[in-house]
């Protein structure tokens, strides 16, 4: 019998098992993967980038994505139409493939419903805690998990209890400095982004060696702060691979058993007092609907019909620019071709607007260079700018032009993607994966209004690629969801009717079941969730530690 | 049996007959090895400038177990469908047409749904063995690389994931 049993070894699993063993308690973690740490990572595009070397194949293990359009939702076969939404079955999960721009949610993120109003057709609540209550949990994952960058002052810097971040912040490319000008220009705030990435060499890991090749690969040097490197590898929880996770039973009131098979379909039984599920979202729901007992004919935790309910993703999109050497003087098209190291720059100045004298909450921008894979950056050219296939010396001679003399930023918007009842997760009533478990089927539907900000957001970084001198400035604001920036499914809040979790973390119905991935996220804020995710298990594992104990000091 | 014959066995998959009809009646017989051979080189003539072995690529890709049995039946239709278009104008195979037909026929592949997919595939590997890393056996001392100076990551894989 373990103490704890975590479900998922990534960003929502680790730091409970990083904490709860350092303090003495058997810690089992299972995770689907395999184990891969710094020496089995390494630069290959082939594998990790175009063969998905850290996800299942869609073949084997897939999802059912119903995409709501004009009144009705159309059906989609993830593996039919390659829609995959795995983001990395590996030790550590997909924190060891994240860019990892680090941003924390706000203060309003926290009181979007008392803040900004109802929005019609969306499911806006307060969280049942607020910015405060994580500040400590996000100034721990600063320290532990090690995030680099440099404070500074803008009109929505939210409150810190460290003066600045633990790490200088990263090298950056000469061209940062054309985007510092521009924004200076333009009346607005450039913002070093942050990184949970270590500069310089500490907590037992390398820093940083500028490899070029950061989000979607593993690290090499452990610089990268995965739930990996910076916890598992540092605390004696048991962590068991190959073990897909398919059933809890519980007795009404407690979960008693987990079940889970390898990938030879060898079931085995896990017992333990604690039960934390940190899966990723999708997955997390999924469990529990799958988990169906005669207490719970819905699914564990779902009397209420609420869990998998309230999926949400990061609402914006992307946009980018090109820079060409014929605009660029012989010292700037050096800059801008300097490799390896980062752009690093993030705008915030709209995390709240007013247009038409309505109050909006708008979000992030973060600037970075188009990712390094050289395969689709030639494939992107074999189609002309009349969108003609083209082949043979003519497209030989536009690739060779375009990536030796001509290099391109983009930019990501965060906003909010509003939770609504047309939003969620089932499981389909035929489709089995490799398993033989029901698959997760991810309904999806995006409010208008993150549309409308999402827009707001994409114009003011147009501006600022224009002001620096880009061409062929685009940009694309869409309802297509991010599968990297998933949360929701299982809300926390204070009423037990219209959520699955309590401010805790824990279900409502269970005493001993917790979520610590991004489910718990009633609303997202208008950030990448990763340093939420981290300090909010952080924090759920403080209360967890504390319940074990109350628990010890009461038997003895 | 000769080494090349035993190399070219190798190919398994991509050595296999591909049955060509004209209409209704059977024309020939060829193999994906000598359509995509010559194809290659058509539409990514950098390659063989810079002697990357892109056929050989071809056979990891036949036998990649992350590429789906799907995507390597289209390759092989890619190579039936484009020789039969081939044999209905020129009443050759696609390899036996002088360099101005080939353009040609590819003009006119080009604008079909199948031949704007399957030339797409054909163009997409090859770039993988042109640009992926050496230890696949395509990028010859980093030649692709080179030619788009490219500097390629590091750590370097150890073994090729196949």
């Amino acid at each position: 019998m373990y103490d704890i049993c975590i479900v998922g070894s990534g960003a929502g699993g680790a730091p409970v098992a990083y904490e709860l063993s350092r303090a003495g308690y058997k810690v089992v973690v299972l995770e689907k993967g395999e184990y891969y740490t710094e020496e089995d990572f390494n630069k290959d595009e082939l594998a990790v980038c175009r063969r998905d070397m850290f996800t299942p194949p869609l073949w084997e293990q897939k999802h059912i994505i119903n995409e709501y359009e004009e009144g009705e939702y159309k059906r989609y076969d993830g593996a039919e139409y390659n829609w995959n939404f795995w983001n990395g079955s590996l030790v550590g999960g997909s924190s060891n493939l994240m860019s990892g721009y680090f941003h924390r949610m706000k203060p309003q993120d926290f009181r979007l419903l008392s803040t900004y109003g109802e929005i019609k057709g969306a499911n806006v609540v307060d969280w049942p805690i607020v910015y405060d209550d994580l500040e400590p949990y996000y100034d721990k994952v600063e320290k532990v998990i090690g995030v680099s960058g440099r404070v500074v002052d803008h009109k929505f810097q939210e409150s810190r209890s460290s003066k600045d971040f633990p790490y200088p912040e990263l090298k950056t490319n000469g061209a940062t400095k054309w985007f510092d000008k521009a924004c200076e220009e333009l009346g607005f705030r450039s913002i070093p982004t942050p990184r949970a990435i270590l500069s310089q060499n500490s907590l037992d890991r390398e820093g940083c060696y500028y490899s070029n090749f950061c989000g979607s690969y593993g690290c090499a040097s452990g610089a990268k702060g995965s739930a990996r490197a910076a916890l598992l590898q540092k605390c004696n929880a048991q962590v068991i691979t190959d073990a897909f996770v398919y059933r809890l039973e519980s007795d009404g009131t407690k979960v008693t058993k987990l079940y889970y098979k390898t990938k030879h379909n060898i079931p085995h039984i896990v017992k333990a007092k604690i039960f934390v599920l940190a899966a990723q979202a999708i997955e997390t729901s999924r469990l529990l609907l799958n988990s169906k007992d005669e207490y719970f004919p819905n699914g564990l935790a779902n009397t209420n019909k609420q869990v998998g309910k309230n999926l949400i993703f990061s609402a914006g999109g992307v946009g980018s620019g090109r820079f060409v050497f014929e605009k660029l003087s012989k010292s700037q098209q050096k800059e801008l071709m300097e490799v390896g190291v980062f752009f690093n720059r993030s705008l915030q100045d709209w995390y709240e607007y007013k247009e038409e004298k309505q109050h909006f909450k708008g979000g992030t921008i973060d600037f970075l260079f188009e990712h390094q894979n050289i395969i689709p950056r030639v494939n992107e050219e074999i189609y002309n700018d009349k969108g003609e296939l083209t082949w043979g010396k003519e497209l030989m001679k536009r690739i060779e032009k375009r990536v030796t003399t001509s290099r391109v930023l983009t930019f990501e918007v965060f906003n909010d993607w509003l939770p609504t009842d047309k939003c969620f997760v089932s499981v389909d009533k035929k489709e089995k994966d490799k398993y033989g478990v029901p698959v997760g089927v991810i309904n999806l539907y995006g409010h208008k209004q993150d549309l409308q900000v999402g827009e707001f957001l994409a114009k003011k970084a147009v501006k600022v690629l224009d002001k620096m001198g880009a061409v062929e400035i685009d940009y694309s604001i869409s309802s297509s969801p991010p599968p990297n920036l998933v949360a929701g499914g299982c809300r926390f809040g204070d009423d037990p009717n219209t959520s699955v979790l309590d401010k805790n973390c824990k279900t409502h119905e269970l005493e001993n079941l917790y979520v610590t991935d991004a489910s718990f996220m009633p609303t997202g804020g208008s950030v990448p969730y990763t340093w939420t995710i981290y300090a909010n298990s952080f924090r759920v594992a403080d209360i967890i530690k504390e319940e074990l104990k109350n628990e010890t000091d009461i038997s003895s | 049996m000769n080494n090349s014959r035993r190399k070219f066995l190798q190919y398994g998959f991509l050595s296999s007959s591909v049955f060509l009809f004209d209409g209704c009646n059977l024309f020939g017989i060829t193999t994906p090895y000598a359509t995509i051979k010559v194809l290659q080189n058509d539409l990514v003539p950098q390659a063989e400038l810079l002697d990357i072995n892109t056929i050989g690529y071809m056979h990891l890709v036949f036998k990649h177990t992350r590429i789906s049995r799907e995507n390597k039946d289209f390759l092989k239709n890619g190579v039936k469908w484009l020789n039969e278009e081939s044999i209905q104008t020129y009443n050759k195979t696609y390899i036996k047409l002088t360099q101005y037909q080939r353009e040609n026929l590819l003009k006119v592949v080009a604008k079909t749904s199948w031949g704007e997919s399957f030339l797409y595939d054909i163009m997409s590997y090859t770039f993988e063995a042109m640009l992926g890393d050496p230890i696949y056996g395509g990028n010859n001392k980093q030649a692709g690389w080179k030619w788009l100076e490219f500097q390629g990551g590091l750590p370097h894989p150890k073994k090729v994931y196949v």
